[in-house]
């Protein structure tokens, strides 16, 4: 459920992602219009257009399962981050307003969730893939699929947070359920997001040129994803000694309801740093390995 | 395809379709926030909110019963989405289901989220069923939302008919083929299908703005039927604030 109904979130919650997801929008607004000028306002048209017809189809996963595009990624891969944010908030408000699916008030939350977190962090994600893989069409499709799974967890992630945080559900089971079911949607539109694109770009490869790959950005990005690497398991490693880490964060925003039941991660006491690295190694490799396997099954 | 079903009750003269668009939106935004800040529990003011909502409903001169029918879909989904709120939140067990026990605190959430969904649920689909997508648009760009969302959405609105024709011709073409037996290869000629519309959208996108520079566009698009904010939709809003706003605080008392 990536569209949060009204009801499940607190006033607290409500305001802050609203006015967060207010400044992001008056951002895009304003970035789009200095990049598209006078163009600006047909491609947004378009694309919304697009967004809207694709989210209707119901595309076969294979063991009786099917799944709806999100486009966040899509999108900004084709027309920019800004587009793409302001296409996806045109699409939730009709959604909420037109056809209630996703709260009026939860405009904010979702607009931040699937907006701003789904299309404008999974757009940095994506350029950021591009500058690791490299140049060429297959690698600019794999950047954005990679890019569309990743951010469909991260939506999922803050969905759960959000309604953690309104005291809707405790922290774990809502990351567990929603996060967890991102996980499979993300896989879905990972899929999705690489075949449409593939497919777009060879009918009009001029959709997905953007900025050319340099050395310097490329080192860049392969220092970013060291600096990441590091982050991912001194956090994991933070979690299994300390495992009351988020518990106590959440308790001092004022959320003492639930921290006595909070354990994140604590399945992973006892594992020290290198049972870290070694999880954190393990999901990287099954995650490559996996969408090669994928990418390289299509035909060219 | 088209959206004509939503807004049958635009055209029917009523004291609620004389107001101005942009005021009709800010009291469904009202009546939803009102809604959403009332606390755990709430359950009389929570069905002051929803009777409000029906009064307006009745003054647009909407059957109750098309009014249920709208509802039951989001309504439906709301339920699908918190049943699983009384297994998950801690809590004192009050009762068993099987191997699932349900707890007193999320009982109460998942009677609370239905108790403020169903207020906001039903002030968006008045709202919706009194208003064309056009009036929307108008409304929206009144109460200063970015130009380029408000352009957008008009212009989409237009495209989405000239997409989904599109997309069915591919489909028809697809289906006179015998084409996309099968989950895999269905799933490839969906993805073609949705990959040319995304092509044909963004070449759209740029004779329509070659056009539109032909035509002496500079920026914005002008409103052809303007409906600004009169004394009457400014008085009939503050009494929709003044009540909402009144239930929700009586609430925190």
């Amino acid at each position: 459920m990536a569209h949060i109904p009204d009801g499940f979130l607190s006033a607290p919650v409500l305001a802050t992602t609203t006015v967060a997801s207010a400044g992001a929008l008056a951002l895009a607004a304003h970035r789009s219009r200095q990049q598209l000028r006078d163009r600006q306002a047909p491609l947004l048209g378009a694309a919304t257009a697009f967004v809207f017809a694709a989210q209707m189809f119901n595309f076969p996963l294979g063991a009786g399962t099917s799944a709806h595009l999100l486009g966040g990624v899509l999108v900004a891969a084709v027309a920019g981050p800004w587009v793409g944010m302001l296409v996806l908030f045109s699409v939730i408000l009709v959604q909420a307003l037109l056809f209630q699916d996703g709260g009026v008030t939860a405009i904010g939350a979702n607009t931040l969730n699937m907006a701003v977190v789904g299309a404008g962090v999974g757009y940095l994600l994506y350029r950021w893939l591009r500058l690791l893989l490299g140049e060429g069409l297959r690698r600019r499709v794999l950047a954005a699929s990679l890019a569309a799974y990743v951010s469909a967890a991260l939506v999922g992630t803050s969905v759960a947070v959000e309604l953690a945080l309104s005291g809707t559900v405790p922290l774990r089971p809502a990351l567990l359920a929603v996060g967890g079911s991102h996980l499979l949607v993300g896989l879905g539109e990972a899929l999705l997001t690489g075949g449409i694109l593939g497919m777009a770009a060879r009918l009009r490869p001029e959709l997905i040129e953007g900025a050319p790959v340099t050395r310097r950005a490329r080192r860049w990005a392969f220092g970013g994803l060291g600096v990441a690497l590091v982050v991912a398991v001194g956090a994991a490693y933070g979690a299994s000694t300390r495992p009351d880490a988020l518990a106590s964060a959440a308790g001092s925003l004022g959320l003492a309801a639930h921290s006595g039941t909070w354990r994140p991660l604590a399945q992973y006491s006892g594992a020290g740093p290198w049972g870290a690295l070694l999880g954190v190694g393990v999901v990287f490799v099954l995650a490559w390995a996996l969408f090669r396997v994928s990418a390289g099954r299509r035909p060219a | 395809m088209s959206f004509r079903h939503l807004d049958r009750y635009a055209g029917v003269p009523s004291p609620v379709t004389r107001l101005a668009p942009s005021a009709r939106v800010l009291a469904t935004v009202v009546l939803a926030l009102a809604a959403a800040l009332l606390p755990l529990g709430a359950w009389p003011q929570m069905a002051g909110l929803t009777l409000v909502v029906l009064g307006i409903a009745v003054a647009a001169r909407m059957p109750v019963r098309v009014l249920a029918v709208r509802l039951a879909p989001p309504l439906v989904f709301v339920l699908l989405v918190s049943a699983a709120l009384p297994v998950l939140v801690p809590g004192t067990t009050v009762a068993h289901i099987g191997p699932l026990s349900l707890s007193d605190a999320g009982l109460l959430r998942f009677g609370s989220v239905l108790g403020r969904a169903l207020p906001a649920l039903a002030a968006a689909v008045v709202l919706v069923s009194t208003l064309r997508f056009t009036e929307l648009v108008q409304a929206l760009r009144d109460l200063r939302l970015p130009r380029a969302v408000t352009t957008a959405l008009g212009l989409a609105y237009r495209y989405l008919y000239i997409l989904t024709d599109e997309v069915e011709q591919l489909q028809r073409a697809a289906r006179s083929r015998n084409a996309g037996a099968g989950a895999a290869s269905r799933r490839r000629l969906l993805m073609g299908i949705a990959a040319a519309s995304l092509g044909r959208s963004f070449a759209r996108s740029e004779r329509v703005h070659q056009a539109m520079l032909a035509r002496g566009y500079r920026d914005g698009i002008p409103a052809l039927r303007p409906q600004p904010m009169d004394r009457r939709s400014l008085s009939a809003l503050a009494i929709v604030c003044a009540v909402a706003l009144g239930i929700a605080w009586t609430a925190h008392l």
